[in-house]
């Protein structure tokens, strides 16, 4: 089902929870930009502060919310696929034409001012895939359709990862979560989680210098007690075998990668979050002094404009990357509880409009917008308290940046617009 | 249209809510759980700045100011967070070259490694020391572009006077040893080195303090943390009062002027030394800042051996001064009387050697003995003591003799707050064995009954004999300091406050006194040094020395009743004790009873300060 001028309602307005939800992260974004950035040896309010180029950002995200508001979705809905290839070609020309910024060439400047294609990508991959799926007769079925749907968020992966940007790109893989609802086999997931399992257990072996043979052995024991329980069923016997065998020779090849394609800097994140590592100079520093920020908020925080951690430069990126060691050093275990329900019931909000939608593009683009948010949050969060490498991402409508802000707000508004004209 | 799939919808609340809830706990266990994050995100951002305290103020015995403090200020640096383009502004600053800077800069290096053993927040090391009041006030409009510098500042001294030195003593930089023995010094900590800078240097440098500050992760400054117990006020170092009158201080500096010699004046009633002077000495003023090292080296090797203190250092011997000594030795020991009469005839004869002696009228008793300062009678004196039959031999007498002189503080150190006071020396017998031959005679040693031979003392101790007289058989320990404020004698001045006896009985000493105040009459060895109505007890000596012309020496106290001062002069190479000694020790007398009035002699005066003496 499409959205033409026929079908759809005018009656609703834009879903007023969600809103509000959006403003209170924006605002939360903005005062923790402002506490972390902010001089105290200085006063007054700078146009070329930090604080101030945000509060131009959000207005630049006000604007891109009142213009979609105003905008026909049935043009929305054509243009989708113009925009997607639009973005494609500016992710493209920016290998070119970009500028390096801390080994990633994934910028284009524009005097002070700098874009990121690749943060318009997840809301441009999402109109692309919600209107490829949702297109008539259209399901996720058939090789054919399958890698289609693949393909559209495969492409700007590829193009990340030339870009060198390796966490931006890793956040095209929730597009997988959004297919799952669209009928993907559970096992793939499974799978997926087997073989995230067989990554880390290999990895781990190679760090502590540890012979693969101990892990195989692993393997095949836990095969062998599969196979004494399913030794009435044959077919199952030769799938254990296989399993085993095949995550056999997985473990190999992610240990080869891990050997010769994964870089030292990579190989020392992994290691220190695995704690393997004690590392409290380099990378391991601002891993320490994140864990530090967090948990000198204690319950209650230390204040606004406070903390001395994130604001005298100790965790690395404090407004950007690291804002959350902020949230946790000035407003403690109630400000990041706080921050939490906040974020957790957008994204439950988002799920419950998606599927509300009256046709599967909705629903699509619904699941893509909470689950690349979830996905930004989980990476971005689980960094800071360190039960994941350092994976340099934006949490989303916090973190101080444009084109991550103005992203997002295209994400979530066009999936709120879509959800404004859905029909009851 | 049905949507099979819908079964997944609560799988995705699920699982979100399930992350949502496992973050949670992580978070809180980091931030609920006992981890010490909140002291080390505390300690990550401060830094301890030393406030310097004002080092003790020193006031002569009037209140007058002796030695103060000026503010220096010295630039440090965090070597880690100096930036490369900032360098050429520096050096210009500082007029030094870009090697120098480099120099400076590996300096800063180690010396900010030591420092992180006693402070282990500061990371930073003094990088320039003694800015100018230019560079200061240039430097500080700049600071906030010049990563990893800051100020601090501190106090050096500043003196009232060009001599005295040597009883004050110098500051310097703490040496390694001193750092690595006392946690309380950091390279660039001024210490005294010598005089009572140094002696007193536990209660003058006073306390540091500390002034806790905010910095970032680059160590700027981001504003003091105003919570009390980060922070700690210095405590200045207690005023201290010396024993010194600075007017009498100058005075003798001008006598001594164009001299080699020392000027030691003291309150016999107290031991509190008046006045203190060496020549050659230096100007104390040349010895702070920024030239301290370069001066000071240069005084190293200055020929004139400008930082000699030759007062409790310098080993003379003291000629006849102890001819009163020995005088009232041999009334204890009975072997003369008061009015014991020796003759002379021009000199004391040993078979082939004379020990000469001026025409005088003979014989002479103790009084009479020690106002023309007969030679002969103390030589016979001396044999008499130690050939004593009561002791049977030779040695053994001498041992008496010898432990009668310690007893005036000869041959031991006085006790003064001086580190490095020679004993000066009064041979033992073991030292005249090996000089003499085991087999020696009193007569093969009687030069020691004149003040000669092994016999040397310091001036300090010649003075302290003085001292004796005047109090007529005790003395205290000599001392520079009279009080401190705020800290009680009891802790410091107990030493001081000692008498230490003579093994003379009292009784013994009128004759000698007697003999001492007609020392500075018509008739005496040192006739024409009274002025007004003031008795002046003296006695003068005139000390053989290898090297050159005689030592002029002269002790004295005044008033002969109830003595204010005692004195001891050694000017080398002036001659008879009457030449320079007794005129200055006359000087000194009437300056510090009569501070106010002219000076009664002037043509004395004229005659001590115009002659010259060639070295």
């Amino acid at each position: 089902m499409r959205y033409s001028t026929e079908n759809i309602g005018t009656r609703n307005k834009l879903d007023f929870l969600a809103i509000i939800l959006f403003i209170l992260l924006v605002i939360i974004g903005f005062v923790n930009i402002y506490s972390v950035t902010s001089d105290v040896t200085q006063s007054g309010f700078h146009l070329s502060s930090i604080a101030s180029r945000q509060l131009f950002w959000i207005s630049g995200s006000a604007l891109i919310i009142l213009l979609i508001s105003f905008s026909n979705v049935v043009l929305i809905d054509y243009l989708s696929y113009y925009i997607y290839g639009l973005i494609i070609i500016l992710n493209i020309a920016v290998l070119f034409f970009g500028k390096e910024v801390g080994g990633a060439r994934s910028w284009f400047g524009f005097g002070g001012i700098g874009i990121q294609p690749s943060e318009f990508a997840k809301f441009a991959t999402a109109m692309a895939l919600s209107k490829f799926l949702g297109g008539y007769g259209v399901k996720f079925k058939g090789w054919k359709n399958v890698s289609i749907s693949i393909g559209i968020f495969f492409l700007p992966i590829l193009l990340i990862l030339l870009q060198n940007d390796t966490g931006s790109a890793l956040v095209f893989f929730s597009f997988f979560l959004v297919l799952y609802r669209e009928g993907l086999p559970g096992y793939f997931l499974l799978i997926a989680v087997w073989l995230g399992i067989l990554s880390i257990l290999s990895i781990y072996f190679n760090a502590v210098n540890l012979s693969l043979v101990y892990l195989y052995i692993i393997i095949a024991g836990i095969g062998s007690i599969f196979v004494y329980f399913l030794r009435k069923n044959r077919q199952l016997i030769l799938l254990t075998v296989g399993i085993a065998v095949a995550s056999m020779m997985y473990t190999g090849i992610v240990s080869f990668a891990y050997q010769t394609i994964f870089k030292q800097y990579q190989r020392d994140r992994i290691e220190i979050v695995m704690g393997l590592k004690q590392d409290s100079k380099g990378m391991g520093y601002n891993l320490e002094q994140s864990k530090i920020a967090i948990g000198a908020g204690r319950f209650s925080g230390r204040g606004f404009q406070e903390g001395t951690q994130t604001k005298m430069g100790f965790v690395p990126e404090q407004h950007t990357d690291f804002i959350f060691c902020t949230i946790g050093e000035e407003w403690g275990f109630i400000g990041v509880i706080g921050f939490f329900i906040i974020y957790l019931s957008l994204l439950l909000r988002l799920l419950f409009l998606a599927e509300r939608q009256s046709n599967t593009q909705g629903r699509i683009f619904g699941y893509s917008a909470c689950c690349i948010l979830f996905f930004h949050w989980f990476i971005n969060i689980g960094m800071t308290i360190g039960i994941i490498p350092v994976i340099g991402i934006p949490l989303p409508f916090i973190s101080f940046g444009g084109s991550s802000l103005w992203g997002f707000t295209l994400l979530l508004f066009i999936f709120l617009r879509y959800d404004q004209v859905r029909r009851n | 249209m049905q949507d099979i799939l819908k079964n997944r919808y609560p799988v995705f609340i699920g699982v979100i809510i399930l992350f949502f809830i496992l973050y949670g706990i992580r978070v809180g266990t980091l931030q609920l759980s006992n981890n010490n994050y909140e002291q080390k995100a505390i300690s990550n951002a401060l830094n301890k700045i030393t406030l310097y305290p004002a080092r003790s103020i020193i006031y002569d015995r009037n209140g007058e100011i002796l030695v103060k403090n000026y503010v220096v200020h010295d630039l440090f640096a965090f070597p880690k967070e100096l930036k490369e383009e900032n360098r050429s502004f520096v050096c210009d600053l500082l007029d030094i070259d870009t090697s120098t800077y480099n120099d400076l800069l590996l300096d800063a290096w180690v010396n900010s490694k030591k420092r992180q053993k006693n402070n282990s927040y500061n990371r930073s090391a003094l990088f320039y020391s003694n800015l100018s009041q230019k560079q200061y006030s240039i430097l500080r409009e700049n600071l906030f572009r010049l990563d990893g510098f800051y100020i601090e500042s501190r106090t050096d001294r500043s003196y009232n006077m060009t001599g005295g030195g040597h009883a004050l003593g110098y500051l310097g930089e703490a040496t390694e040893l001193l750092l690595s023995s006392d946690e309380y010094y950091q390279p660039g900590d001024l210490v005294g080195i010598t005089g009572i800078e140094r002696y007193y240097e536990e209660l003058m440098r006073g306390t540091k303090g500390i002034q806790t500050v905010w910095q970032d992760r680059t160590y700027v400054e981001k504003g003091k943390v105003e919570i009390d117990s980060f922070n700690i006020s210095p405590i200045s170092g207690p005023d201290f009062t010396s024993t010194l009158d600075i007017r009498l201080q100058k005075f003798a500096e001008e006598l001594l002027e164009n001299k080699k010699g020392s000027i030691v004046a003291i309150e016999p009633s107290s031991g509190e030394i008046l006045a203190f002077i060496n020549k050659p000495d230096y100007d104390p003023n040349l010895l702070v800042g920024k030239e301290r090292g370069r001066e000071f080296r240069k005084m190293l090797i200055d020929p004139q051996k400008p930082l000699y203190n030759r007062a409790v250092k310098g080993k003379y011997p003291p000629g006849s001064t102890v001819k009163t000594v020995l005088a009232l030795i041999g009334m204890e020991e009975g072997v003369i009387h008061p009015g014991s009469l020796k003759g002379c005839g021009g000199g004391y004869r040993l078979g082939s050697i004379v020990v000469g002696c001026h025409g005088h009228s003979s014989p002479l008793d103790v009084t009479g003995s020690i106002r023309i300062s007969c030679n002969s009678y103390y030589c016979d004196l001396f044999r008499q003591i130690i050939d004593n039959p009561k002791y049977g031999d030779v040695k053994k007498g001498y041992a008496v003799l010898e432990k009668h002189w310690r007893s005036f503080g000869l041959g031991n150190p006085t006790g003064i707050d001086l580190l490095g006071e020679s004993s000066g020396n009064i041979p033992t017998v073991e030292q005249l064995d090996r000089r003499h031959g085991k087999h020696w005679r009193s007569s093969m040693v009687v030069s020691l009954g004149i003040g000669q031979g092994e016999m040397l003392l310091t001036p300090l101790q010649i003075a302290n004999v003085a001292v004796i007289m005047a109090n007529r058989g005790f003395y205290y320990p000599p001392h520079l300091i009279k009080k401190i404020r705020g800290v009680p004698d009891s802790i410091w001045k107990k030493t001081f406050k000692e008498r230490k006896y003579t093994s003379v009985n009292r009784k013994h000493f009128d004759p000698v006194i007697t003999g001492m105040s007609q020392v500075t009459v018509p008739g005496g060895t040192a006739s024409g040094m009274n002025f007004g109505d003031i008795k002046i007890c003296g006695k003068t000596g005139t000390a053989q020395n290898p090297h050159g012309k005689d030592h002029s020496l002269f002790i004295a106290f005044a008033p002969k009743i109830n003595p204010k001062i005692a004195i001891g002069v050694i000017v080398e190479n002036g001659g008879f004790g009457a030449t320079f000694a007794a005129p200055i020790a006359s000087l000194m007398i009437e300056k510090y009873l009569a501070p106010d009035s002219p000076i009664s002699r002037p043509y004395l005066y004229e005659r001590v300060t115009k002659t010259p003496i060639t070295y």
